[in-house]
């Protein structure tokens, strides 16, 4: 009896142990990077584009009348946004590479799309790996957010008139993940997932600049929807400044 | 029961004398209820068969606040004729304007329902009808208080008798008789079923015959897999349970079980059952939490292919529906309003059965 007590005594041990190593969280903390404003460097710079801009696509929104109603003038798809100087707007511009092993603070504040006149806004944007990514419904119809990203989970969410902001993170890097809304056919927006804070999306001249950035060398690429992915290699010294230009030719 | 056999039962013994005055069972003239056009035979429990007397009763009782706690909600407050015996506000309030979680259901052709409530947690018209009057977000009157006010009740005390017999007021004859007059709240004859029952051509417009067609599609709206049409009748529910992925807050989870609070069946998550078409037009708005405002929107969360969850019904995808085509689907849903029932409003000076059809 005696030996058969200490038999499932010890049975129950063992069977305890693993899930006790399991309860325990790993205590290694996270070291976050931290970035000396007095050395830190900026990469900044201009995309070009190098081509016939091709003509602007009017938006045929007569999935949905309702949306159709929203605007007063055409409404153009843009997806090669360059001024007539050759600026090229609403690329994504991040640091490749370089940074591995790092870790960033992710910012408390969420980076948001709001549906508005039954248009993604902004169409491009960035994102830190686990970062808040906030979904907003400003329009007076139905809408549906469904990321259709390879890296990422994929998820699909309907989203009615005043419904609640969603809240969701991307937990892997992923440059880029692309976001279309599956009642609205011409609704398009891409984010760029990425692990670090230096990510910028060109202005309409053109434009970016990726400020605070330690001291090091660089993989800078820069995406377009339409022309595909460019990379630079740059060295940042301490304090230094460094200008870079990408051009993507058209046809 | 008939007079003959109440004396008899009266005379047999004194231990069953009681007995014999609590019997819940309707007396007075069976009602025939005929089912109207694109609707399924008229059915009841043999324990519960209509009467006139019962159901003029649960008329009384559908449409009187005396059975909530302060006397400011009656069933028909979330259940208006004027809404479809539904609710046009997206959940219901009870007493003193607390609010449920679900938007209330149309009372019309419920007794068709092979389940009650959104969840199916009523069997029966009967069993549902005790729900409300006791939850306290809905007229909060336990049962116990509810059957005391009534039987303080002159008027009550006769109707009932007049309905069941002699004996007290008790809940069973008080869900029984309003569970009667629900089964005569049956709706049909609407465009749709003059057209696809009638055989009237013209009875529906061109949109909505193209909408009928997309309706049972399945490779387009594919609606008629859950809402069903028949080859006699069209009940446009299958009486069942499916996610259909709506219903999550803002990181996602569900913010109602559904169905899994009364089976606890994983799959159930977020199921809910699958409720009529008919009338829907009149029963804004709409999803068991009320959230989509019109048909355009139901339409357009279909297109969109719901919510994403691990409970999603299989047949839940996104659709490839023109904007024509999704217009036809909601001219569709608008030729299934059906024509109001007979006696169906509130009852006016008292209770007048001479009105009812017999």
């Amino acid at each position: 009896m005696r030996q058969l007590l200490v038999a499932v005594f010890l049975l129950s041990a063992c069977t305890s142990n693993p899930e006790k190593k399991l309860a325990t969280p790993s205590t290694t903390e996270i070291v976050y990077a931290e970035v000396d404003p007095t050395i830190s460097g900026i990469i900044s710079g201009t995309v070009m584009f190098n081509g016939k801009t091709p003509p602007r696509k009017k938006v045929d929104m007569d999935e949905d009348p309702q949306c159709a109603k929203l605007h007063k003038q055409a409404v153009y798809n843009d997806s090669i946004a360059a001024n007539g100087k050759g600026n090229l707007a609403n690329v994504f511009v991040y640091v490749k590479h370089g940074l591995e092993g790092k870790n960033f603070r992710l910012p408390a504040d969420a980076v948001t799309m709001v549906q508005k006149g039954c248009w993604f806004e902004p169409r491009i944007q960035g994102i830190q790996t686990g970062q808040k990514f906030q979904v907003i419904n400003s329009d007076p119809v139905t809408h549906n957010v469904h990321p259709r990203p390879k890296i990422n989970r994929e998820w699909n969410q309907s989203q009615e008139s005043g419904a609640v902001p969603l809240i969701r993170r991307f937990s892997k890097p992923e440059v880029m993940v692309r976001v279309k809304c599956n009642i609205h056919g011409w609704m398009k927006a891409w984010v760029g997932v990425v692990e670090n804070p230096y990510y910028a999306v060109t202005t309409a001249d053109g434009n970016f600049e990726l400020k605070n950035l330690p001291p090091g060398k660089y993989t800078i690429e820069a995406w377009q929807e339409e022309l595909g992915v460019q990379e630079q290699e740059v060295v940042v010294p301490p304090s230094g400044k460094q200008t870079l230009q990408f051009t993507f030719k058209g046809e | 029961m008939t007079p003959t056999k109440q004396f008899l039962c009266f005379g047999i013994a004194t231990a069953l004398l009681f007995s014999c005055g609590r019997s819940n069972q309707p007396l007075g003239t069976v009602l025939r209820i005929e089912a109207p056009l694109g609707l399924p035979a008229a059915t009841a429990p043999t324990d519960n068969p209509p009467t006139v007397e019962t159901v003029a009763l649960g008329r009384k009782l559908f449409y009187d606040k005396k059975l909530s706690a302060d006397g400011t909600v009656a069933c028909a407050s979330c259940h208006s004729p004027e809404a479809g015996f539904a609710d046009p506000r997206r959940v219901s309030a009870g007493i003193g304007g607390k609010l449920g979680t679900r938007n209330s259901p149309t009372v019309l052709n419920a007794a068709y329902s092979p389940v009650q409530f959104f969840d199916g947690r009523a069997k029966t018209l009967e069993e549902q009808a005790g729900g409300p009057i006791a939850n306290p977000v809905e007229m909060n009157l336990p049962h116990e208080a509810c059957v005391t006010k009534l039987n303080a009740d002159a008027e009550y005390t006769k109707l009932f008798q007049a309905a069941f017999g002699p004996g007290v007021i008790t809940m069973t004859k008080l869900e029984r008789a309003i569970a009667s007059f629900e089964r005569t709240l049956l709706s049909g004859n609407s465009a749709f079923d003059r057209y696809f029952f009638g055989g009237d051509l013209t009875a529906m417009s061109p949109a909505a015959i193209r909408g009928l067609e997309l309706f049972n599609n399945t490779k387009k709206g594919n609606c008629a897999v859950c809402h069903r049409i028949g080859a006699q009748n069209a009940p446009f529910t299958d009486g069942k349970f499916h996610n259909i992925g709506v219903g999550f807050d803002s990181d996602g989870e569900l913010t109602d079980l559904g169905r899994y609070a009364q089976t606890k069946d994983e799959r159930d998550k977020g199921a809910f059952k699958t409720p009529t078409l008919r009338n829907i037009a009149q029963t804004a708005p709409y999803m068991h939490d009320g959230r989509q405002k019109t048909l355009k929107d139901v339409v357009d969360f279909y297109v969109g292919g719901g919510t994403s969850n691990p409970q999603l019904d299989a047949e839940i995808k996104e659709l490839k529906l023109t904007g024509q085509e999704r217009a036809d689907l909601v001219a569709f849903m608008e030729s299934l309003t059906g024509e109001a029932p007979p006696n169906s409003g509130p009852p006016t000076a008292g209770l007048q059965t001479s009105g009812l059809q017999k």
